[in-house]
């Protein structure tokens, strides 16, 4: 309940999941490839997961693991996990992972996520805070929401310590005080 | 606090932490004479000329700006011990030195305030940006290494109060996100993780100085 007011956690529901559906659904305009109103027994439609969450809670329809973390992916993290582009299949890929996992029985999710997470930050964001600008650019763009976060907070806490260090005024003028008075006539 | 528009307001600003290191106590040695001064947080001086008198820091560099007082640096201050502990730092790769608490904000506020009561201070500044910068990378270098999924915590001594506030956001959600994805009920045979990862803390042994406080 505490992620409920994440606005991370609340767009990281909204990724889309097929899901196969076992009951025929009256009224619904969920498929747009159907003409009609209904959705058929069998039927495969893309969902995004709070919708597909609640189906699966209520047995209506069964979920199957997303692309995002299918052979392939996991193939290329296991090879070298800095390299691989998540921010294009999944920016909320850990997140979404912790979800699916275990709705869709898929065993060994848990420690795959984490050795990928590992992995990642050992490259990537332990220089997290040093890295300069040009190095910075081409590995941010790689990196998931939740990993963004990690290198921002680093950066930021990094650039007001050295802003701190170069001293100054310690005193700010207020916005207002620079303005000048027109005389009144 | 400053950081309140954050989402963490948990986290302290550098002018917040240097004001927090404004209340160390140093020594002074006053021009005139006054009457002892009391008060809320301690009763301080009488102060007499050319007599050493121990005041925070805030109050010597009030008193320093109206000119009545002479800072005198603190003893880790002299180029002689900050080379050795500058030496020291380089040569052990893992231990931090003792250094105090507040060393950073402390110098720099020296540098600002009593430029001239301090011998050689440009070599004393170079010495003291030389110590952060590679008790720095000892930090970054240790952040790399601490990945056993299963520690909650991270335990480093002797780093100031600065270097601790430059890493803390970032160690903070490092470790919530290790947790997160590190959990039991996320991984259904942790006897399995955990084999592969015993192996790794065998190779480890030296690393006396940090460990995880509470293994899972």
């Amino acid at each position: 309940m505490a992620n409920y007011y994440d606005i991370d956690d609340i767009l990281a529901e909204e990724e889309l999941v097929s899901v196969v559906f076992q009951k025929a659904v009256n009224g619904v305009g969920i498929d747009p490839s159907s003409e009609t109103d209904s959705v058929e027994p069998g039927s495969k439609v893309e969902l995004p997961f709070w919708l597909a969450h609640e189906l699966h809670l209520r047995q209506i329809a069964t979920m199957k693991l997303p692309p995002c973390f299918n052979q392939k992916t996991r193939l290329e993290l296991g090879a070298d996990a800095a390299c691989v582009d998540l921010r294009s299949r999944c920016p909320y890929f850990y997140e979404f992972g912790c979800k699916i996992a275990p709705l869709v029985g898929d065993r060994d999710m848990g420690s795959f996520l984490l050795s990928a997470f590992k992995n990642r930050y050992q490259e990537v964001l332990a220089k997290a805070h040093t890295a300069a600008f040009a190095a910075a650019s081409k590995s941010l763009t790689v990196l998931t929401k939740e990993e963004t976060n990690l290198y921002e907070a680093a950066q930021s806490s990094m650039a007001a310590f050295k802003k701190w260090r170069i001293g100054g005024p310690r005193f700010q003028k207020a916005a207002v005080l620079g303005r000048k008075r027109k005389p009144t006539e | 606090m400053a950081g309140q528009s954050d989402p963490h307001p948990s986290h302290f600003s550098a002018q917040e932490v240097e004001f927090m290191a404004e209340d160390e106590i140093i020594e002074i040695v006053p021009n005139m004479k006054m009457e002892p001064l009391n008060l809320i947080c301690g009763d301080y001086g009488p102060f007499f000329p050319q007599m050493v008198t121990q005041v925070p820091i805030w109050l010597a560099i009030a008193l320093k700006k109206r000119g009545k007082c002479a800072i005198r640096p603190p003893s880790w201050m002299s180029i002689e011990s900050l080379t050795r502990i500058l030496e020291s730092e380089r040569e052990s790769q893992e231990a931090f030195q003792v250094l105090p608490f507040h060393y950073v904000e402390i110098s720099r506020l020296l540098f600002d305030h009593a430029r001239d009561d301090i011998s050689d201070i440009y070599m004393v500044r170079s010495l003291i940006e030389d110590i952060r910068d590679v008790r720095f990378h000892k930090v970054e270098t240790s952040l790399e290494s601490f990945e056993d999924a299963r520690s909650s915590a991270v335990r480093i001594n002797n780093l100031s109060a600065m270097e601790v506030n430059i890493v803390r956001p970032f160690v903070g959600r490092a470790l919530q996100a290790f947790y997160k994805h590190g959990s039991p009920d996320l991984i259904p045979n942790p006897e399995r993780v955990s084999n592969s990862i015993s192996n790794r803390w065998q190779q480890a042994p030296d690393q006396g100085q940090r460990r995880p406080l509470r293994k899972r």
